[in-house]
């Protein structure tokens, strides 16, 4: 697309974008909301967008079907009085809802299938209904603008004349950063044109290229997009990315996941796990005659013996020798 | 004195595999021996008084002419002869079981002898030979041991007299030295289980007594392995010396003796590519990790050695391993970890993305584990790119559906431990797959055109190839 096109079409989609924000009052209501409420708070909503982003990785969906779901799933929960015990079915609709719109059918897995690698409680028909419910509620019918909708022009933008640039520049690490920050339910208030121009200003600035940053200064001065909001959102952007990037693991309060085994699988791991013998301990270079009247003594297990059997020329055993179970 | 003729084996077939169970219509051989061979005339013991009706001091004498009597052997296989005989000799062994038990002061010098010359006399035989090459001890029922009944009274009485008070080592080691000790190594070769667990205690006992037969006792046990492992695959007695070697390993002083290690190396690693390995797993198994206790700086040579060995054909055997690995990666020490770490998750990606969903679901449940997940995620870095493309391919090809919810399961475990690295594995896998493509669809091109030159070349009259 020549420049002036991508120019016409930045335009259209920030005057739609509008539309597709969630609203304001119901993301407010969300964050003030306590944990173990009656309602969602954040922390649910960002719990449901990780098993979320998990789904879509293990299905191999794209990045359009994973911002796409996320962005219903802000949406519907600023709008409706939602219980949590209905969240996972929402957010799993708003996933499937997605994928039907964005994934081609040969990568689409059905309803079913969701469900059951999702280790969902509910059925097929309970997903469609609330699908139908979504669907009507945000009379969604094929896309929306979100902020990968402008990641993707502005990243057009910025390679520009020479096309060689996508090496520096690469999309699917700006599309890996989008979907972390999405993680995080303080952006769903940031305006999808801010926060990919705040995305991309950051990315930018790390691989330190002057013209580039330039050409998102001349967009920024095209969409009028003021300065204040996009450093507001640039500082979020990078405190956000800085916790993505360390290699600190972290260990969100997931739900424990089910691991089903086979029955011959199940039996086999009850009866290797208990294997002590039953003849007691005899010590290297020694054995106590006193010590004969032991033998009918039950010391099955190694630890036990370990620490009772110190007579003689037996030597010390370090009770860190222990098995750890 | 085998039996009448031979049925022509009946094969049950179930699901086109014949059963091999069924195949044994045949009668089985009896245990005949030339033990008995010479006794053509009954056998007369005169009956002595019991025990405890005699005055103590008389006691240590009757003892030793009780012993003496019960030197005598029955054929059992002949199950009407001397019927009234065997049940004196039943009795009277029963008697001498009790009297070791609760008497003191009867073991006198000359008592030990003659106790070990009856134990003798009576377990020491030539085992029958094995019913055929077929037996399969996991399917078919053992041969039990016919005098049974007289045989059972004299381990006990013997563990009795090995366990008593009284017994001195000292004097003993006289009558039990090594021959007896060989002969007795002999015996557990016996099809009949419960001798098996006796000879099991009574070699225990006499490990821990005699200090002097113990290198002896050791040197003869890797003898029988080794030649188990290497030469013969038969041995039935495999699982009860491993127990008792575990009750050794776990006494060893640190720091372990050369020869220790060496036998963990050269015998009990290589016992694990025995074909019979279900037999006995769980007591090697125990070996191993009681070695790993002991010395941890053994785990590189033993998680090696049992790369080395992995089965390639045999899933059971497959599933086995997998066990065993668990368990010693429960204690394995993070520093150990570190220095195995890749070639181990190289071997369980390849687990992982077996077609036998038993071994890939044994593979999977390691995720589960507390532990291993904690030092996983110490070394994701490392880890990761190792299991990421198997893992991501079944998850989109594995034939079985709940090895696929296994899947996800430990691929979420990856995404939420190393986020930025999940993602460029996937991207990196994901341009990857997409070259491929390329490619194939160029060579598929290649071809193509290939055939196309050959067709325009067939059309030329003169069959000359172009250049």
């Amino acid at each position: 697309m020549d420049a002036f096109k991508l120019m016409k079409e930045l335009r259209a989609n920030y005057e739609q974008e509008g539309y597709y924000i969630p609203k304001e009052t119901g993301l407010n209501l969300i964050e003030s909301t306590e944990q173990n409420g009656s309602g969602i708070s954040a922390k649910c909503r960002d719990a449901q967008v990780e098993d979320l982003w998990g789904l879509s990785s293990f299905f191999g969906y794209s990045t359009q079907t994973f911002v796409l779901a996320v962005n219903l799933l802000d949406r519907f929960l600023a709008l409706m009085r939602v219980q949590p015990k209905h969240l996972s079915c929402v957010g799993l609709s708003c996933l499937h809802l997605a994928a039907q719109r964005s994934e081609p059918d040969a990568m689409l897995s059905s309803g079913h299938e969701l469900i059951r690698i999702g280790q969902r409680r509910f059925t097929a028909s309970d997903l469609s209904r609330m699908e139908k419910i979504v669907a009507e509620k945000l009379h969604f019918t094929s896309s929306a603008v979100t902020p990968l909708t402008f990641l993707h022009l502005y990243h057009q933008v910025a390679l520009g004349q020479s096309p060689s640039r996508k090496e520096v520049l690469s999309l699917e690490k700006l599309e890996a950063q989008l979907k972390a920050c999405l993680r995080c339910m303080s952006f769903s208030k940031a305006k999808p044109s801010v926060l990919a121009l705040a995305l991309l200003r950051h990315e930018i600035k790390a691989i330190q290229s002057e013209d580039m940053l330039e050409m998102t200064c001349h967009v920024q001065r095209h969409l009028k997009i003021a300065d204040g909001e996009l450093q507001y959102w640039g500082e979020r952007v990078a405190r956000c990315l800085s916790d993505y990037a360390s290699p600190r693991c972290s260990r969100p309060n997931h739900r424990k996941l089910l691991w089903v085994v086979s029955r011959r699988t199940a039996q086999n791991l009850q009866s290797s796990s208990c294997c002590a013998p039953d003849l007691p301990t005899i010590p290297e270079g020694g054995w106590d005659p006193s010590q004969s009247e032991d033998s009918s003594e039950d010391l099955s297990s190694g630890e036990e013996s370990l620490s009772s059997s110190l007579e003689g020329e037996g030597g010390y055993f370090p009770l860190h020798l222990r098995r750890r179970r | 004195m085998s039996s009448a003729a031979t049925t022509p084996p009946s094969v049950d077939k179930v699901d086109g595999f014949s059963r091999k169970s069924v195949r044994k219509a045949k009668q089985k051989r009896s245990q005949s021996s030339s033990q008995f061979r010479s006794q053509g005339k009954p056998i007369e013991l005169t009956p002595l008084p019991l025990l405890k009706d005699v005055p103590a001091p008389e006691q240590p004498e009757l003892f030793l002419k009780k012993l003496q009597q019960c030197c005598t052997v029955f054929d059992f296989m002949d199950t009407l002869s001397d019927l009234k005989m065997k049940e004196y000799k039943r009795s009277t062994l029963n008697e001498l079981v009790d009297y070791v038990t609760v008497s003191r002061g009867y073991l006198t010098e000359q008592a030990y002898p003659d106790v070990v010359k009856m134990v003798s006399y009576n377990i020491f035989r030539t085992l029958p030979p094995s019913d055929s090459n077929e037996f399969d001890p996991e399917e078919d029922e053992p041969t039990l041991e016919a005098s049974w009944p007289h045989l059972q009274l004299v381990y006990e009485f013997f563990i009795r007299f090995l366990e008593s008070q009284e017994f001195q080592p000292s004097i003993a080691k006289k009558y039990i030295d090594q021959k007896f000790v060989l002969q007795l190594l002999e015996l557990f070769d016996s099809e009949d289980p419960r001798e098996r667990d006796y000879l099991k205690t009574v070699l225990h006992r006499i490990y821990g007594k005699f200090l002097g037969l113990r290198a002896f006792i050791r040197k003869q046990i890797n003898n029988i392995f080794l030649r188990f492992v290497y030469e013969t695959e038969h041995f039935n007695g495999v699982a009860e010396l491993l127990e008792i070697l575990g009750s050794i390993i776990n006494g060893f002083a640190l720091p372990l003796k050369a020869e220790h290690k060496q036998f963990l190396v050269k015998v009990l690693i290589p016992l694990h590519t025995v074909r019979s390995l279900s037999l006995f797993h769980a007591q090697l198994a125990y070996c191993i990790v009681q070695f790993l206790e002991k010395d941890p700086a053994l785990t590189e040579p033993v998680i090696r050695g049992l790369l080395k060995f992995w089965p390639k054909t045999c899933s059971q055997k497959e599933v086995m391993f997998l066990g065993e690995l668990e368990e010693i990666l429960d204690v394995i020490e993070p520093t150990q970890f570190v220095k195995i770490q890749e070639p181990l998750f190289r071997q369980i990606s390849r687990c992982v993305s077996s077609p036998h969903f038993q071994v890939a679901e044994r593979a999977l449940y390691y995720w589960n584990n507390e532990y291993i997940m904690s030092l996983i995620e110490e070394n994701s870095s490392v880890i990761l790119p190792i299991m990421f493309a198997s893992l991501y391919r079944i998850s989109k090809e594995h034939w079985n559906p709940a090895i696929v919810a296994l899947v996800y399961n430990v691929l979420k475990a990856f995404m939420e431990m190393n986020s930025t690295l999940f993602d460029e594995l996937t991207a990196t896998y994901k341009s990857d797959r997409q070259r491929e493509k390329k490619k194939e669809k160029e060579r598929e091109d290649l071809w193509k055109k290939l055939e196309d030159l050959e067709l325009k070349r067939g059309l030329r009259s003169d069959g000359i190839i172009p250049t």
